[in-house]
């Protein structure tokens, strides 16, 4: 999971150089918002879990 | 897991998170976020026989079983906090940091409010006065 998310990360940023070098930086801003948000929801699955965990375990 | 593959998780996780951070300080910080999950969750999870053992010591000693769900529920929400907070430190926002542990605190206190209570009943009954 962590691999994961730091491979999108890195994807994320040479794909911004990229569109930035040739010209096209409302591609690029919008890549880095979609690689946000692809990010962001692996994010919530892993922070639900911990939070069913927790609720879980210790009856909140 | 082990604490083998537990530091190993922690060292790679904190390399991965500083070779993004010039690239992507979002996605730096949520890979920081995910490698506390899942170290976290990893050991929680030993955490139940502990819990066994405490509640049988309790109930031996044949006390109120509230008592123990309350306590439970403090360390939880001292966990939750805990986490929360440090990643809000991580993310360079001390006011929102400080303010969610200052929000554990109160809740915790919130939660125990019964625990005073039954002991100043204890001490009135003890006085010879009634509430």
């Amino acid at each position: 999971m962590i691999f994961k998310i730091a491979a999108i990360g890195i994807i994320v940023a040479v794909l911004n150089q990229l569109l930035i070098r040739s010209g096209r930086e409302e591609q690029a801003m919008l890549t880095t918002l979609a690689g946000l948000i692809v990010v962001l929801s692996l994010l919530m699955t892993q922070i639900s879990s911990l939070f069913t965990t927790i609720k879980n375990l210790f009856g909140l | 897991m082990s604490i083998l593959a537990i530091s190993f998780v922690g060292v790679t996780t904190a390399v991965l998170s500083l070779s993004l951070r010039r690239y992507n300080a979002e996605i730096s910080i949520a890979v920081a976020v995910v490698g506390s999950i899942i170290i976290f969750l990893s050991v929680i999870l030993n955490l139940s026989s502990v819990y066994e053992t405490v509640s049988s010591i309790l109930r031996a000693s044949s006390v109120n079983s509230a008592y123990i769900a309350i306590l439970l529920k403090s360390v939880g929400i001292c966990f939750l906090t805990e986490f929360a907070s440090d990643c809000c430190f991580d993310a360079g926002q001390r006011a929102l940091a400080n303010n969610i542990a200052i929000a554990g605190k109160v809740l915790v206190l919130v939660t125990a409010m019964p625990l005073y209570k039954d002991v100043l009943d204890t001490v009135l009954s003890l006085t010879g006065n009634s509430v």
